[in-house]
Order: C-alpha cells, then structure tokens, then sequence
C-alpha cells in the first residue's frame, strides 16, 4: 500500500449525511442535558431523585463509569506500547480519545453532583490531603493532562500532513499550524518526541492505577455494607479495563465502518481484541466472585438488606443482567473464532459498556439504600432511588457529550495515526522482501 | 301599668335563669385536675417542692402544661406562701423554698406543704397537701488501707428539738452523674440498722472523674412516704482524672488541614512532586520542539 493511499485512507473526511444527523443529535441531547442542569442549579437537587438515603445516584455511577473507561488509554496505548504488541497502532488514537473524553467529563460530572457548584474553588482552597475526595481530585487532574500529552505528541508526526491537505488558509488550516506547525520532522524532533512518548507510556500505568484504585477508596474507606472491601481497587481496576477494551471494539467497528478502513482495521484487530475482552471478563468476573460469594457466604446482619436487594431483590434483574449479559455471554460468544469476527465482537463490545454502565449504579446505589441503621419515619421517597428525567437528561448529555468530543476529534484529525502507519509498512516491506 | 310590672318580672326571670344556666354551663366545662407534691432536699439545704399536674383525658392521665399552681408551707395564708408555679410542657415544675421561711423550716419536725389551683379557666379548683417528717442524712467518706468506704447515717428530727437515728430505712449509696445517680457500691439499696440508724459499704468502683479525679459520692433515701428524697453528698478525689482528648488539635486524619499527619504530607507530596515535574519536564520539551521547528525553517 503506497503513502498517498494511505493518507487519502485515512486524513479526516466531511461529515456526510449520517455524520451531520449523528452531531446534530449528540447536540441535541448535551443541550438538553445543559438545560436540565440549568434547572437543577435554579431548584436545587430537589429535582433529582436523590434523598437523604440515596445521596449518590446516576450521577456518581456515571463518573465512576467514566474514569473507568477512560483507562483504555493506558492499556492500549502504554500497556501494548511497553510489551511490544504490533497491532496496536490502529487502535491507539481511537483509545486514547475516548481517555481524554472520559475523565473530561468525570471531572464536569462530579461538578453536577455537587449541590452548590458555585462552593467548587473550596474543594481546593480549603483542600485537605487527608480526604480521599482530595486525592481524587489530584489524580484525575493528574490523569487528564498526561493523557492530553499522550494524545497530542503522537498527533505531531500527522500535522505537517493535515497541514499539506487541508484548504490553503482556511481556518482549519490555521487551526493545524497553530497547533503543529513548528513539527519539521527532523531526527531530533523525532527523537525528543519518541522519548516524551516513552516517558508517559511508563508515567501513565501507575497513575491509570492510581486513578481508579483512588476512586474505589471513596466507597472502600467509608463503611457501609457492600463497600467495606480490601478487595475494591483490583476489583475496580479490571473492571474498568474490562469496559475499557470493550469501548475500543465498539468504537473500532463504528470508525470502520463509518470511515471504510476495513484496510486498517482488520478482523486481526477484533480477534486480537476479543481474546483481550475475554481475559479481562474473566478476571473481573474472578473479582466479582470475591465481592459477593465471601460476603454471601457469612451473610453478616449488616449485609444482608443489600445482598438479598442484589441478589433477589428490588435491583436483583439488573444485577443477574449486569453479570450475565455484561460478562458471562461476552466470554462464551468471544471464545469462539466466529464469535471475534467483527460484527458479533462489536454486540459483545456493546453489552459490556452498557453491562459496566450499569454495573456502576449497582455498586453505588444499593449500599446506599441498605444503611446500617434502619430507616424509620422517613418519607416513602427515601426508601427507594428513582432517577428523574431530569437526572437522566443531564447523565444522558455527559455522555453525549463525550462521544460529541469524540466525533469533532475525528472531523479534525486521523483517528488511525497516517505517520506511523506509512512508516510501519515501509518497515514490513524489507522484511517481506526478506522472506521472500 | 300593671302589664308592664308583669313584663319587667318577666324578663328579669330569664335573665336570672339565662345567667344561672351560664354559670352551671361554664362549671360543667372545667375539668379536674391532680396535683402532685414532691419533697427533695440535698445536702440538708433549703428543700426544692416538685410539683406535677395531670388530667384525665379518655381514661388516661396526660400532663397539663402552663397551669399555676400555688405552694404554700404549712398553711394556706399569705404568711405561708411560697410562690407559684407555671407547669411545663410535661406537666412539672419546681420551687426552692424561700430563705425567708429557713428559721420556721430550722426548727419544725413536721413539715407540711400545700398546693392550690384556683381560678383557673379550664380546671376547677383543686388542693393537695404533702406532709413530710423532717429527716437529714450525715455521710462520711473514709479512705482507711487504700479502702475507701461510704458511712450514712439517717436522722430525724423529734419534737423536742434533737436528732434521733432513723432505723429500718433504704438507702442507696451513689455516685452523683450529670443525668442520674449511680450504684456506687455492691448492693443497690441498703437499709439502716435498728440502732443508730447507719449503713456502710466499701467504694470499689472506677469511675471517670474531672481532670483531678474529683467526683460526686452520695447517700439518697429516694421518695420515702416518711421524708420524701433526701441526698447528702461530698465531692471526693476517688474518680480516675480524666485525661482530655486533644486528638482534634493534634496530626490526624480527622484534623483539619493544617493538622495533616507528617506521613501523609510527605509522601504524597513526594509522589506528586515528582509526576508534576515530568510533566513540567514533558512541556518544557514542546517548547523544545517549537524552538527546533523554528531554527529548521529559518535554515
């Protein structure tokens, strides 16, 4: 395959038809969503379903869901980097803009939680390190400018190209020199920029651990049934590498598709990636085990309420679909070959997001409900946790609001690195000749 | 003239009954209201007169709050009154007695004591008396061989002016709490014996005293039908001193910020120190490649 075809393959396209009904609706939803929020600023968190029990509802799900999938940068990106994995280099910018979308909006998300926004410079003015609030704080601010680092020093190698294709003056073509133009390419750019590559691959392991074992400890360090756990930051950790890797193959089917790099995204891509969905599914089921059977087992007074609300309960159908459907299935369907072929790994894909999305609430919210103290003379409001159209409009919008950041990210830029793929095939052509 | 005689006759009858009907209307809306009297003394002070009041309201008595009731000493004259008290929300409220009645309170053996409601709206009048036999309990607190012990002694007040022993009496021997009175011995309730009118019992307890160990050591007849409650009491270093926790003021994890634990100052900030300078160091890099991008183009 030659240079100009691959540029021309994969330099960013027009929206066309669906791309523009696509955008318009993410819009749609984040204004609706903005709107809701302006309501709840106006009123209060009175408009949401949350009560005194229930302090924590979607919103605090949805965050956690976030930084959980924002892992995926690391995994895919450094992980795979570090140990050498030659597939990757399709599948790396897709990653790690869905990271920088991700904690983006689990930092805005959190903000919406809060019941007076306007209090939010006191998180930091009267800071205090010996809450985990804090560290939370650190770690995600941490998380989100190293993975801005790690999205952009890759994209300089494209910029010269996108500068080259793009419309003499147009103001996109202004919006590349700025960003870019300084990028000539020689040695010592390259080397400066590998290196720079090289140190964050490293940095963004522990930090990516770090980021989301700190977010377990908000629940794990307050004791309440169902998040006293020693268990809780490996269990969230795979977790979120679980709906990680199930992101990244939902999103390459979509970009495939949407974009025609059936060339570049191989159904090598989706088996590799199947395999790694099922491992991770796996492990997290193994951590799943642990958070319930052992406590099932001894089924303490204290954890009774919230493992039978689990178990047969008021959120049992979520639970069983959340574990079924979000990991059983995924690991039988994805060990078969046929089962890894693009379109049954995209429906896995799929079902995990959607099965982790949930899985979330069901961390949050049951805890919640199941206090160690009984309820007694509270309003029947208190007992039970409904989400209002409002909440969900708001948590509906964040989400929209990432993939909005997604979708403008790919408008603008390549989503499969055109540098590093010319240089990956001229590399594989000696040795081809080689073998030959 | 003698129609109208026969009208004013008239009216000034139905007058008469209207106003006799609206008196026996208003009688019969009055409910009836209980007094109790209660006689408490400590330390063989001024007593303080409990009063309580109740209604009965659907076969159950309640509380009645805000109602004055009238305490008078001995008699119910001006000379004998007290001062008056408002119930509150319980139907309770207390007097002490006025130092003026202390030299006529000095020298009676009997002691009586009267409360009155009158001319209240909602209850009809009501009086109940309390006679009490005037008693005092001597205590002594001893520390003999590191055993400490608790000696109390009851006496009553005969006609003749002298204090005589008060035997076969219960007693209980307590350590005054803010709230309530606690067991301070053994035995919850001990009874004074027949000759000198005595009760002893060793103190063993380990209790939380102020910051010098000092604590409330009691003897308590409570609620006797004879001498109503009487407490005699001393303050005695036998509490273990209590040592206050300054924990809020020192490094911990529930301190304010400026009361961070050195640990927790150190090696996060050690760890953030050193990722946000590879940060810097990774900026400062870009500004690199800026300058290497311009020297290139200006070749």
């Amino acid at each position: 395959m030659s240079s100009n075809k691959i540029i021309t393959d994969l330099l960013p396209q027009k929206f066309g038809k669906t791309g523009l009904i696509w955008t318009a609706i993410l819009i749609l939803l984040c204004l609706n969503g903005l709107y809701c929020y302006i309501k709840q600023i106006r009123f209060g968190l009175g408009v949401t379903g949350l009560r005194d029990y229930a302090s924590w509802g979607i919103y605090i799900s949805n965050f956690v869901f976030f930084v959980a999938i924002s892992l995926v940068g690391s995994l895919i990106t450094a992980i795979f980097r570090l140990t050498g994995v030659e597939w990757r280099t399709p599948l790396t910018r897709i990653s790690e803009i869905i990271a920088v979308s991700a904690i983006l909006f689990a930092s805005l998300i959190i903000i919406v939680d809060m019941g007076r926004p306007d209090r939010f410079w006191h998180l930091f003015v009267y800071s205090r390190l010996q809450s985990p609030i804090m560290w939370d704080v650190i770690v995600i601010t941490t998380y989100l400018t190293l993975s801005v680092l790690f999205l952009y020093f890759p994209l300089l190698a494209d910029i010269p190209i996108l500068i080259k294709n793009s419309k003499p003056g147009s103001a996109i073509q202004k919006f590349y020199k700025f960003i870019g133009a300084f990028w000539k390419g020689t040695a010592e750019q390259f080397r400066i920029s590998e290196n720079a590559v090289k140190t964050i691959s490293v940095m963004i392991i522990p930090i990516a651990l770090a980021i989301h074992t700190v977010t377990s400890w908000l629940f794990a360090t307050t004791y309440r049934p169902g998040w006293d756990s020693t268990n809780f930051g490996a269990y969230f950790v795979s977790g979120a590498f679980l709906v990680g890797a199930g992101g990244v193959v939902v999103a390459m089917y979509v970009f495939r598709r949407a974009y025609q790099l059936e060339a570049y995204i191989t159904d090598k891509h989706f088996n590799n990636m199947s395999k790694v969905v099922v491992m991770l599914a796996l492990l997290y089921l193994y951590f799943n085990v642990n958070e319930y059977l052992v406590p099932a087992f001894k089924m303490k007074k204290a954890e009774e309420h919230h493992l039978h609300s689990l178990f047969t309960g008021e959120f049992s159908l979520l639970f069983w679909s959340a574990i079924i459907l979000g990991m059983i299935v995924p690991v039988i369907v994805l060990l078969f070959p046929k089962g890894r072929k693009p379109f049954p790994a995209f429906i896995m894909g799929l079902l995990v997001v959607v099965g982790a999305w949930f899985k979330r609430f069901l961390i949050v919210t049951p805890t919640m409900l199941s206090p160690f103290l009984p309820m007694h003379d509270v309003p029947e409001s208190y007992k039970h946790y409904t989400p209002t159209w409002e909440e969900w409009s708001i948590t509906i919008g964040s989400l929209a609001g990432t993939l909005l950041i997604i979708t403008i990210f790919t408008r603008l830029f390549p989503i499969i690195p055109i540098h590093e793929t010319i240089e990956e095939m001229e590399h594989s052509k000696p040795e081809k000749h080689e073998a030959n | 003239m003698k129609q109208i005689n026969h009208l004013t006759g008239l009216i000034a009858l139905v007058l008469g009954l209207t106003t006799i009907m609206a008196n026996a209307q208003d009688k019969t809306q009055k409910g009836t209201i209980q007094i109790y009297l209660a006689y408490s003394q400590l330390n063989n002070d001024l007593p303080v007169i409990k009063v309580s009041a109740k209604t009965k309201k659907e076969q159950k008595f309640e509380p009645v709050a805000g109602v004055d009731i009238n305490l008078f000493f001995n008699s119910e004259t001006t000379a004998g009154f007290m001062g008056r008290v408002n119930t509150n929300n319980l139907g309770n409220g207390s007097l002490a007695m006025p130092i003026r009645f202390k030299s006529q309170f000095d020298t009676s053996a009997s002691l009586k004591f009267i409360g009155t409601v009158t001319q209240n709206k909602q209850f009809k009048d009501q009086s109940t008396e309390l006679e009490i036999a005037k008693a005092k309990i001597e205590l002594t607190l001893d520390e003999v061989d590191s055993v400490r012990s608790i000696h109390a002694k009851v006496l009553a007040l005969q006609p003749d002016g002298q204090w005589a022993p008060v035997p076969e009496t219960e007693i209980k021997l307590v350590v005054r709490r803010l709230l309530s009175d606690l067991t301070a011995t053994e035995e919850e309730t001990y009874t004074t014996d027949s000759i000198g009118g005595e009760v002893s019992a060793d103190f063993n307890m380990s209790v939380p005293g102020d910051s010098k160990g000092n604590i409330v050591v009691g003897a308590k007849i409570d609620e006797n039908e004879l001498y109503g409650t009487l407490v005699a009491a001393k303050t005695v270093k036998w509490g273990t001193p209590l040592v206050p926790d300054h924990s809020f003021s020192e490094r911990s994890l529930w301190a304010t910020r400026d009361k961070t634990p050195l640990w927790l100052l150190i090696f996060p900030n050690i760890i953030i120190i050193t990722v946000w300078g590879i940060i810097f160091y990774l900026i400062y890099q870009i500004t690199k490649l800026i300058k290497l991008g311009k020297e290139n183009s200006s070749v």
